[in-house]
């Protein structure tokens, strides 16, 4: 959709995960069908009407199918395990059987089929929520904001990421090429077709990062001796500490006792990253901040969270 | 600007170095070819540029390597990174971000340039390789070439000035890849880059290079001027052939030095083209769609017993849609398609391959297709020289390869052979193999439908072309319409003789003195 104004990649790629999670929360408090249907709409208008030209962008069939599935399923299994219970308008009924005890199919009431229905949305609400992050959320652009000490981790995942689709489309090509071949009886067609497109995967990604690395990916600057061992004090005492604030949470009841280990266990673990990050010579290429449509979309989101939860 | 000293390269317990005793210099401002039979160490020699052998492929060097003054041996790639800019084949394989724009930054983040300076470099490179008015677009929606033109760019931002490229045409059609290769002549001349561009289609670089490295295979390295180089090479160019058959001298390297060489009109003798057989293949209003796109649109075509017919095109033209809808296994939305037994050889023939060892391969042919056994392996010498029969599939080169999955699906014997691109990454030698062995098809009374774009080697076999555009034929006719002096697409040969039915240096016997 080149013209359209719109675009996904004008709000920060955190933002939409925000938007995407908020409206999840929203759909998971509510009980009634009118407002899953209404964050289902709005998902399905954003993904609509912002989403850009690019792979991740493709999905949005498979989650607007996934989430018609779940309504279907939910519904078929409420009318089949229905537990027949005739309290208000017979929507309709079916030959009841009785296996065991077990009652299956019989008289379906409207309340019924209306509560397997809400169940059912609320399902589908979250799931095309998060489908919605997910089609207009760059995810390389998001990995940009990734504090440098964690930046090979966050290439590691996006490459493999980039990859599964890759690794399908080998595997459909050499499908299609051995069907040309034929093979006799008795070779496993499983090791005819995976090994080739395995290795043709495990090729591209040594190929990726031989190109990578020509580029100068891997530099790296060195620290100096307290910030060594500042990272290390820090990155340990902050691992100890969230362990204990576990075992508070979980062995005792002194709940505060594990928030205030909690809180300052981040807190460490956040400055081991900081220092880590200062030996990183890499520069940001446009490296979007949120700006004021991000806060925007961000306080209306909280906004409608809160109000959702207090009402 | 480089200088090689007495080096060398090797895989422990391998019965031969691939390099040794390599020793030359290139200046600022060379354009070098590096040339050799595949699988003879070009892509190594490219890779100890950067480091990349042996940090990426394993082996031990020795020797030194002097890069703009600088001891690069022992370095790692990324050590090297401003210093040595390295494209591969396959550009969509190496990309790192999603827009073009992104994609030249990468470098460039990686060492540390500001922001502002990136903006800056990013504009001026984007600008030199002409693609400024793609910074915003999407990678994925380019064509072959200006994907290489994007690698290029991104190889040179932060300012290399050691340009490597390692067969960038190959999966380009010649017009794109011509443009390309000017493109590099330029770069080395105004901006005073040295590059080393490997090449198997020498015809497409002659004019432009300064020198000449082969690669000899028997692990000589050796550079030279080019003039000096082909005066005896065995992998030529028709120009190049031309000029040594008429013992030109100097010897003619560009179509310009030959025009201005040659006295015409020359003595040649006709391509046999005459084809007697019955038709086996036709298709009549051949349209396939996926969805809304249209990559076939009603193509009526026919072939004879006998007969060997090229489809031609710009890549994404439609030629390969086209085969495989005629084998039956492609998508067909309309139109009928009347042909015999059929057998497709796809363009990554490596994919038809699965077993570990060539002659398991060669066994489970014979017994697939229930034939004689030892068929396909009388069927694949012919096709190829000796090889090793404990050697795995994969490490045979392109060509083997090739002519593996040639006698594989060749031993049926079925009346159409349809071939997708064979001589994608074969050289000269190799593929005068897979002239012969098309040839030898033709006279068993075979027919032969073959998408290419390789003007050279289908003026060398085929009896009719088909030109495809946009999934419509643009234009028909025997090979010496379309590829001889007046036609859509002229040979080398065509373009320096000017004569019509004249298209190949074979056409002409060799001078004697």
């Amino acid at each position: 959709m080149p013209l359209n104004p719109f675009r996904a990649s004008a709000l920060h790629p955190a933002t939409w995960w925000f938007l995407g999670l908020g409206l999840a929360t929203i759909a998971s408090l509510e009980v009634s069908w009118l407002p899953e249907v209404l964050v289902i709409f709005a998902a399905i208008v954003l993904m609509l009407t912002c989403r850009e030209n690019a792979p991740w962008s493709k999905s949005v069939r498979f989650y607007l199918w996934l989430g018609a599935f779940v309504v279907g399923v939910r519904l078929l299994f409420r009318i089949i395990f229905n537990s027949g219970s005739t309290d208000s308008a017979v929507a309709f009924s079916l030959v009841e059987l009785n296996l065991g005890g077990v009652h299956l199919l019989g008289q379906v009431s409207w309340l019924t089929l209306e509560a397997a229905a809400t169940d059912g949305l609320r399902l589908a609400a979250i799931i095309i929520s998060i489908g919605m992050a997910n089609t207009l959320a760059n995810p390389k652009r998001l990995l940009k904001s990734t504090p440098g000490a964690l930046y090979e981790v966050a290439t590691a995942m996006t490459v493999a990421i980039n990859l599964a689709p890759q690794l399908i489309e080998s595997l459909q090509r050499v499908r299609k090429a051995r069907a040309l071949r034929g093979r006799s009886q008795g070779i496993s067609s499983l090791n005819s077709i995976v090994i080739p497109a395995l290795e043709d995967s495990i090729e591209q990604s040594l190929g990726l990062a031989a190109s990578m690395d020509a580029r100068g990916f891997g530099r790296r600057g060195s620290l100096t001796k307290t910030q060594l061992i500042a990272t290390r004090t820090l990155s340990l005492g902050g691992i100890l500490l969230i362990a204990f604030a576990t075992y508070f949470l979980l062995a005792t009841q002194s709940q505060m006792l594990a928030i205030a280990f909690m809180v300052s266990g981040i807190i460490a673990l956040t400055l081991t990253i900081r220092i880590a990050s200062t030996r990183n010579l890499r520069t940001r290429y446009r490296r979007q901040k949120p700006g004021i449509k991000d806060f925007s979309v961000i306080g209306i989101t909280l906004t409608t969270v809160v109000l959702v939860v207090i009402l | 600007m480089i200088k090689f000293r007495s080096v060398g390269f090797g895989y422990q317990g391998a019965e031969s170095p691939i390099i040794s005793r390599a020793s030359f210099a290139l200046n600022a401002g060379e354009f070098a070819l590096v040339c050799g039979p595949t699988g003879s160490g070009k892509s190594t020699l490219l890779k100890l540029m950067n480091g990349l052998a042996p940090h990426f492929t394993g082996g031990e060097l020795s020797g030194t390597i002097l890069i703009d003054g600088k001891d690069v041996t022992g370095h790692k790639p990324h050590e090297l990174a401003e210093l040595v800019g390295y494209v591969n084949q396959q550009p969509e394989g190496s990309f790192v971000a999603d827009t073009v724009g992104e994609e030249l930054a990468y470098g460039l983040e990686q060492l540390g340039f500001s922001p502002a300076e990136m903006e800056l470099r990013i504009a001026r490179h984007a600008e030199l390789v002409g693609i400024a008015q793609l910074l915003e677009q999407p990678l994925a929606s380019l064509s072959g070439g200006q994907q290489q033109r994007v690698a290029i760019a991104a190889a040179m931002a932060a300012g290399q000035r050691v340009l490597v490229l390692d067969e960038p045409t190959s999966a380009l059609d010649a017009s794109s890849a011509a443009e390309l290769v000017a493109l590099l002549a330029k770069l080395a001349k105004e901006q005073g880059i040295t590059v080393l561009l490997a090449e198997h289609r020498l015809e497409r670089v002659l004019e432009h290079i300064d020198s000449v490295i082969v690669v000899n295979g028997d692990s000589s390295v050796v550079k030279s001027a080019p003039r000096e180089a082909f005066k005896d090479y065995r992998l030529l160019p028709p120009v190049v052939e031309l000029s040594q058959r008429l013992k030109l001298e100097p010897l003619a390297l560009s179509i310009e030095e030959a025009k201005r060489g040659i006295a015409t009109p020359l003595a040649f003798s006709k391509r046999p083209n005459q084809v007697i057989g019955k038709q086996t293949l036709a298709v009549e209003k051949l349209t396939v769609k996926y969805g809304n796109n249209v990559a076939i649109s009603e193509v009526s075509l026919n072939a004879r017993a006998g007969e060997v017919v090229a489809l031609m095109g710009a890549n994404g033209s439609g030629k390969s849609t086209m085969l495989w809808a005629i084998q039956g296994s492609g998508a067909r939305s309309g139109g009928t398609i009347s042909r015999p037994e059929t057998t497709l050889v796809p363009q990554r023939a490596a994919d038809l391959l699965f077993l570990n060892t060539l002659a398991e391969e060669l066994a489970e042919s014979d017994k697939f297709n229930e034939v004689e056994q030892g068929q396909t392996a009388k069927l694949f010498l012919e096709l190829s020289n000796r090889t090793d029969p404990k050697q795995h599939p994969r490490d045979l080169s392109a060509g083997q390869q090739l002519a593996l999955v040639l006698a594989v699906q060749l031993v049926k014997g079925t009346p159409l052979i349809l071939l997708d691109e064979p001589t994608r990454g074969l050289d000269y030698e190799a593929k005068r193999h897979l002239v012969a062995a098309i040839r030898l098809m033709q006279e068993n009374g075979r027919t032969v439908l073959v998408a290419s774009h390789d003007i050279e080697f289908v003026a060398q076999i085929a009896n009719r072309v088909y030109v495809l555009e946009e999934g419509k034929i643009a234009t028909q006719g025997t090979t010496e319409e379309i590829l001889g002096a007046t036609g859509l697409m002229p040979t080398q040969i065509a373009q320096i003789a000017n004569q019509p039915g004249l298209l190949l240096a074979e056409q002409i016997g060799d001078r004697e003195n």
